[in-house]
């Protein structure tokens, strides 16, 4: 997973703004693409909503090791989705984190931006897979490994551009000191990925109407 | 143990919101729109500033806020795991190569690595403003009844956005107990999530999907039942929610004063 897990106060209020400001206008743009479309189907919302209980729910049951770690299921959000919906649903799993203290309040422009990104890279890519490989589980897998990637990358990148309170380190020691963290959140990935293209494949031979589709044998 | 908590350590959403339904403390009967004022305060006062007799300051007046709400406070202390690990796994691993005064240092693949006392006042300090930032938080969920959350809710957001929080929060219950239920399938058979992730993964997400799709399956009926009750895609919270009295706009004028004062004459305010 690529979620930062800084508290409030870690990074400078210009920071805080930027990420808040960049956040709300791609929110901003979601909310535009869904009012401009034919009128949002209310089971959609349903479905939203249900995912944003879901992924908090799976949000919280850290993995213990390295002080703990967990699955996010974004790209999941996104596949199930898209990306518009999405990115309302990862902003609200950030606002109820907050809310209890997985990850500051001040932190969740930063945050959305590197769900957003997962959600993005992980919907367009699952959809383009499609045209490669009818396996649930080659997309899924591959696209939310893809997904979790980028998000990681700019997740770095956040961190690395804003600097934490009171850390005199320069990007390159910072960067260094973020090495493990990125390494355990690529392994976890990897795992994140393997369960994806696992829920996905259950999802295609269950419900594929989840996942927009029809009954279908999928392939493995 | 309630049926949504899912370990000690995370806040559990059924008693916070039992507290916040059957609470009748003074700090229960304040404005929503003040407490969520001083939230944006808070936030930003340790946003700005690095001072740590400020932050200590800080943190036992809400502690002692949250104490006087009746609030438990030793449940307060198991639910400040999770932010405690956050600090310490990212900024801990950061705060070793601070230049200071060596405390400690041990040799790691052949470098040598050093936590000196600016490290430690680094990770003390954004440990502070963790425990700041979720002490209040709880207490603002914990003395605010759902029907005024859902109706600032409601305000604050456009439309979708408003509907997808109001109806998330609504199936929260639900697929947290699902899961709760869940991980305690997984210990009762002799599994930890590290030993289950690792030999059982596949087994492991057919489960997590299972759990997908039966709360999928509930909101949907959830969906169906509302339809047949004139949902239409709006989901109004038009519940009237108290406007800040006088006093809760003195509060929070000289809360904003004081931080404009701290701001410009206190050291160690450079959080700009």
């Amino acid at each position: 997973m690529a979620h930062i897990h800084l508290e409030d106060g870690s990074f400078s209020l210009v920071w805080v703004i930027v990420w808040w400001t960049a956040a709300i206008i791609l929110i901003g743009i979601s909310l535009y693409l869904l009012r401009s479309g034919k009128k949002t189907d209310s089971r959609k919302i349903t479905i939203a909503a249900f995912c944003t209980a879901a992924a908090f729910a799976i949000f919280q049951v850290s993995i213990p090791v390295f002080g703990g770690v967990h699955l996010n299921l974004t790209p999941l959000i996104g596949i199930l989705t898209g990306p518009a919906i999405g990115s309302l649903v990862v902003l609200i799993i950030n606002i109820l984190s907050a809310a209890i203290g997985h990850g500051g309040w001040s932190m969740i422009g930063a945050n959305t931006l590197v769900n957003i990104t997962e959600v993005l890279v992980a919907s367009s890519l699952f959809s383009l897979l499609g045209k490669i490989t009818q396996s649930p589980f080659a997309r899924a897998a591959t696209a939310t490994f893809a997904g979790l990637v980028c998000g990681n990358i700019v997740m770095v990148g956040i961190i690395l551009v804003s600097g934490v309170q009171g850390v005199t380190q320069s990007p390159t020691q910072i960067l260094a000191g973020l090495s493990l963290i990125v390494a355990i959140n690529l392994a976890v990935a990897a795992l994140e990925a393997m369960v994806t293209g696992f829920v996905v494949t259950f999802l295609y031979r269950v419900r594929p109407d989840i996942l927009g589709g029809k009954q279908e044998n999928p392939g493995r | 143990m309630s049926a949504t908590m899912i370990s000690q350590h995370i806040p559990d959403l059924d008693l916070i919101t039992s507290y916040a339904e059957r609470q009748d403390s003074f700090f229960s009967r304040v404005s929503p729109w003040t407490k969520l004022g001083g939230l944006v305060l808070v936030i930003l006062l340790i946003t700005v500033t690095r001072n740590l007799e400020i932050c200590s300051t800080l943190y036992v007046a809400i502690l002692a806020m949250y104490y006087l709400a009746g609030l438990p406070v030793k449940k307060l202390f198991a639910w400040y795991s999770l932010p405690v690990i956050f600090v310490l796994s990212l900024v801990g691993l950061l705060a070793w190569s601070e230049p200071g005064t060596p405390i400690f240092s041990c040799a790691v693949t052949g470098v040598t690595i050093a936590l000196t006392d600016n490290g430690v006042l680094l990770i003390f300090t954004l440990l502070l403003k963790a425990l700041i930032s979720v002490t209040y938080s709880l207490f603002f969920l914990m003395t605010t009844k759902y029907e005024h959350f859902a109706g600032m809710i409601s305000r604050i957001f456009p439309s979708p956005l408003d509907q997808i929080f109001l109806m998330a929060y609504r199936f929260l219950f639900l697929t947290l107990a699902m899961t709760g239920a869940m991980l305690k399938a997984v210990r009762s058979r002799g599994g930890g999530l590290v030993h289950s992730t690792r030999v059982q993964g596949r087994i492991f997400a057919e489960v997590f999907a299972l759990v997908f799709i039966r709360s999928f399956e509930r909101a949907e009926r959830v969906h169906k039942a509302m339809i047949a009750r004139g949902y239409r895609g709006t989901f109004g919270a038009g519940t009237a929610i108290p406007r800040p009295g006088l006093s809760g706009y003195g509060v929070l004028g000289a809360f904003s004063l004081a931080i404009a004062v701290i701001v410009w004459m206190v050291p160690n305010t450079g959080g700009w």
